[in-house]
């Protein structure tokens, strides 16, 4: 029986496609045996990271956002990708409150994806881009 | 997302349908801080959020960033009706601290 599959989203950084990226992205993951909140859940990581990558990575000018999403058994992987400004401090932007637009933003974004997610992964460079990947598994019942 | 405004005394009462996230919510912002300007005298904020299907930061964001003039005038912020998703997110975030659930707007009106 086959039990991976995948899909590969490139979308422009339009504020629009915060929603779309969420919403597609819960329905692919929804082949997967989840509870109605875990998926809620999984759309606002999603959300999080696609909207970091539009107001930070690209600062809501135009650009290109990679979204991946990809499960084998019980097992999601999700990965949110920009070519934008990338961050000099990764440890300091996952800090519970930390935002660089303090005026506007509470800083929980990341803290939201940690939260929702199993398991949280940033790789970024600054001037290159940045890559957040996360992972979600489905929980066994009979435990 | 749709949403509308409901003035009653001191309070504003706004009734949110729909997600509010990136894309929905500066135009709610807007709307909510004129609200505000123009009205000297509201102190109350109730979200009544019933028909709220998404928040994320972007959204949370909007509705704290209110809250210092619901501060500044002695005023309370009220979330009507918050389905548990709502409440948990809501929680993580440390609204708690800052606002109160209730059950419908008439209840909130007697209270404040
Ligand atoms: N894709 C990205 N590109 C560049 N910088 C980023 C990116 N994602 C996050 N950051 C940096 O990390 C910080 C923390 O991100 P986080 O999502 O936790 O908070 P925020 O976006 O500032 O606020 P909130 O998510 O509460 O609206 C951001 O303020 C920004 O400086
Ligand atoms: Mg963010």
């Amino acid at each position: 029986m086959k039990t991976a599959n995948w899909i590969k989203l490139e979308i422009p950084s339009d504020t629009r496609n915060v929603a779309f990226a969420r919403t597609a992205v819960a329905l692919f993951a929804s082949q997967l045996d989840w509870t109605l909140d875990e998926l809620e859940d999984i759309k606002v990581a999603v959300s999080e990271a696609v909207s970091n990558s539009v107001i930070h990575g690209y600062s809501l000018q135009e650009g290109v956002v990679i979204v991946e999403a990809r499960y084998e058994g019980p097992e999601l992987s999700i990965s949110i990708e920009d070519f934008g400004q990338g961050i000099a401090d990764i440890e300091q932007a996952q800090e519970v409150g930390f935002t660089s637009i303090p005026e506007e933003r509470m800083g929980l974004g990341f803290t939201f994806m940690h939260e929702y997610m199993d398991q949280v992964l940033v790789a970024s460079e600054v001037g290159k881009g940045t890559k957040v990947t996360m992972v979600k598994r489905v929980k066994d019942v009979e435990s | 997302m749709q949403y509308d405004f409901q003035l009653e005394g001191q309070a504003l009462i706004a009734t949110l349908r729909g997600e509010l996230d990136l894309h929905t919510s500066p135009e709610f912002k807007d709307t909510l801080t004129k609200l505000f300007e123009t009205h000297s005298t509201l102190k109350h904020l109730i979200m009544n959020v019933k028909g709220l299907t998404f928040i994320d930061s972007s959204g949370l964001g909007v509705i704290l960033g209110r809250y210092r003039v619901i501060q500044e005038r002695g005023g309370r912020l009220f979330f009507v009706q918050a389905n548990p998703q709502i409440k948990r997110i809501l929680q993580m975030s440390g609204f708690q601290k800052i606002s109160e659930f209730a059950n419908s707007t008439e209840d909130v009106l007697e209270r404040v």
